[in-house]
């Protein structure tokens, strides 16, 4: 009934929006493997990714592309102090406290941000703005390929970084079980600050790959996302990175099919409907079995 | 000494019934009569949410039933020309009703995932609010809800404080009835362990699914006395900052205690328009999260836990006194 052309537009929008819940899911999945530790506040990291790539943008007129990494080196010293102050205290007290502790980070950052630079919405034009490329009968923006290199070089550092130095070896171990990693001598506390700084980081490239594309942002931009990316962990399964990279392109293709289908107002919803109906069915999430 | 704290709770119960009673005389100030409503709302609003949460079940989207009760009394209301007061009780049903449903997915979950199911919840009701069911509510427009009474009765806004007095009144002291009966019992018992809960004979799933019924309709009371009382309803109603203000409020006020949302709403509102006065803007969210945080670290139990805590800091420096003394006397 439809033409090629949509659907194959409804593919590249959730290809691409896609991408920025992988990176987000993958930073939160990372956090909570390590620490066990639920931070709603995740999203507030990717709106000050966001916030930070663009003032350098304004200020300097670098090219956007290369301030990502300034963006998630800031991020790395921001998610190391805000894991130092205020979730090292509360850890093993309950995942409830963490929501809640979560809820003050949320009006913190919201609002300091909203102080700093205004809550209108805002936006930056990519250097590559307006260039297309054809793919079938569709014009594709050359930002969503790009995106998705970023995002898959991005997601193998990380895959190299866990699999190849001590550290990122020591954070899977603390993963795998944090008493027997405190045995062997790994300084879990210290594994804590560089995930939680690394999971941040993660989500400062979600929010810098997010408004290069030309999209617009506000203080509050983060919380639909974070939210999303914990339903795509759910989906996924809790620490599982590969289930976090089908679960973030299934979660990106079914919200833009909705949109076209259902109409743009679905675009949010419809994520939580298919976490509740998954849960309905299987209360641990499509392949979570021990886990949490 | 060890009836102190049941006499002091005492004393505090009636001061504070006390000075709700006389306060509309002490101030003629419509603003303040007006905030004072507001914040008795929120009081069974956050009494709703803990509610919840004294059965282990920490909801992030309560603002859904808030405004479902809301909804159901006002088209209700508008549609049969029943007074609000009546409408009010029917549009807490419906949210009790759809309290069950959501309950129904929730009961088997784990705590954070009830917490993203909830959350998703809210924004489920607000997008069929503003899509499926706007030819009703007026979509993101809203509509206008009938007046709890009438601005042309004298006196109307004094008459609305004392009657939501008395329902607020009402509705903690349920809650007090619930938590000190076996259903409270239950609700403890399935907080604390589910397992020993279950081996005792209780069925969570029914104690749970009276919690999410209990909780809903409560709040679904609060949303439809806010609403009747502003007289208008937009979808904003189930934005997510409904849904985390009664949780600011029992945190700093003492999770799971009865007092706690009580306290915790008044400190908060009070904290609240203090610094509006002072003209700050979304500085105000930043100091109430800095509080929440320091609150959650600090004082686990809340500001009601706060007398106990001074005391047994008193004990210990007066312990460590003497001990300091001998030292020097050394």
């Amino acid at each position: 009934m439809d033409d090629p052309g949509v659907l194959l537009q409804i593919v590249f929008w959730g290809l691409y929006a896609g991408c920025i819940y992988i990176l987000l899911a993958t930073g939160l999945n990372l956090i909570f493997g390590v620490m066990k530790v639920v931070n709603f506040a995740h999203g507030e990291f990717l709106m000050i990714g966001a916030y930070i790539t663009a003032t350098i943008f304004f200020l300097t007129g670098i090219n956007p592309y290369l301030i990502l990494i300034l963006s998630m080196l800031a991020l790395i010293g921001i998610g190391a102090v805000v894991e130092r102050l205020c979730f090292r205290p509360i850890l093993g007290t309950g995942k409830l406290n963490e929501i809640f502790l979560s809820i003050g980070l949320i009006y913190i950052f919201q609002n300091g941000a909203a102080m700093l630079w205004g809550d209108s919405w805002q936006s930056i034009k990519s250097p590559y703005d307006g260039i297309t490329v054809p793919v079938g009968s569709l014009n594709v923006p050359f930002d969503y390929f790009l995106i998705m290199v970023f995002t898959a070089v991005i997601l193998c550092g990380l895959f190299l970084f866990l699999t190849k130095t001590t550290i990122g070896m020591q954070m899977r171990a603390t993963s795998q079980n944090r008493k027997g990693a405190m045995l062997v001598g790994i300084d879990v506390e210290r594994i804590d600050v560089i995930s939680f700084g690394l999971g941040c980081a993660l989500a400062a490239a979600a929010g810098t790959l997010w408004v290069v594309s030309g999209q617009v942002f506000n203080p509050y931009m983060g919380s639909i996302p974070a939210v999303k990316a914990f339903a795509i962990i759910i989906l996924g399964g809790l620490g599982s990175i590969p289930g976090a990279i089908i679960g973030g392109l299934l979660m990106g293709l079914a919200e833009n099919g909705a949109a076209y289908f259902l109409g743009g107002i679905w675009k949010d919803a419809i994520s939580f409907v298919i976490l509740i109906l998954v849960l309905i069915v299987r209360p641990t999430g499509l392949f979570g079995e021990k886990g949490e | 000494m060890s009836d102190e704290p049941g006499r002091m709770t005492k004393y505090g119960i009636i001061a504070t019934l006390a000075l709700a009673l006389v306060i509309p005389f002490l101030t003629d100030s419509m603003f303040i009569l007006n905030l004072l409503v507001l914040m008795l709302i929120f009081i069974i609003f956050a009494s709703a949410w803990n509610l919840l949460a004294y059965s282990g079940q920490g909801s992030l989207g309560h603002a859904a039933f808030f405004g479902i009760g809301a909804y159901a009394s006002t088209l209700i209301a508008a549609k049969s020309g029943i007074p609000p007061f009546i409408t009010i009780f029917f549009g807490a049903a419906v949210a009790a009703f759809i309290g069950i449903l959501i309950g129904l997915t929730c009961v088997r979950l784990k705590e954070w995932f009830l917490a993203m199911v909830t959350f998703g919840f809210a924004i489920i009701v607000q997008t069929l609010t503003v899509s499926v069911l706007a030819p009703v509510t007026g979509g993101w427009d809203g509509i206008a809800s009938p007046r709890l009474l009438s601005p042309s009765i004298p006196g109307y806004q004094l008459i609305e404080y004392y009657a939501i007095l008395a329902i607020t009144i009402a509705s903690i002291a349920a809650i007090w009835y619930i938590m000190k009966s076996r259903v409270g019992l239950a609700f403890l018992a399935i907080r604390e362990n589910e397992l020993e809960a279950r081996a005792a004979g209780i069925d969570p799933v029914r104690y749970r699914l009276l919690a999410f019924a209990l909780s809903a309709y409560l709040a679904g009371v609060a949303g439809a006395l806010q609403i009747h009382h502003i007289g208008y309803i937009t979808p904003e109603l189930y934005g997510v900052d409904n849904s985390f203000w009664p949780i600011t409020y029992v945190i700093l006020g003492g999770l799971g205690t009865l007092a706690g949302p009580v306290v915790g709403t008044i400190v908060l509102t009070i904290i609240w328009e203090g610094l509006k006065a002072t003209g700050i803007t979304f500085g105000r969210y930043v100091i109430i999260g800095i509080i929440l945080i320091l609150a959650i670290i600090f004082l686990p139990r809340g500001l009601v836990s706060l007398p106990e805590e001074v005391r047994a800091w008193m004990k210990r420096w007066r312990k460590a006194e003497p001990g300091m003394d001998t030292i020097e006397g050394d």
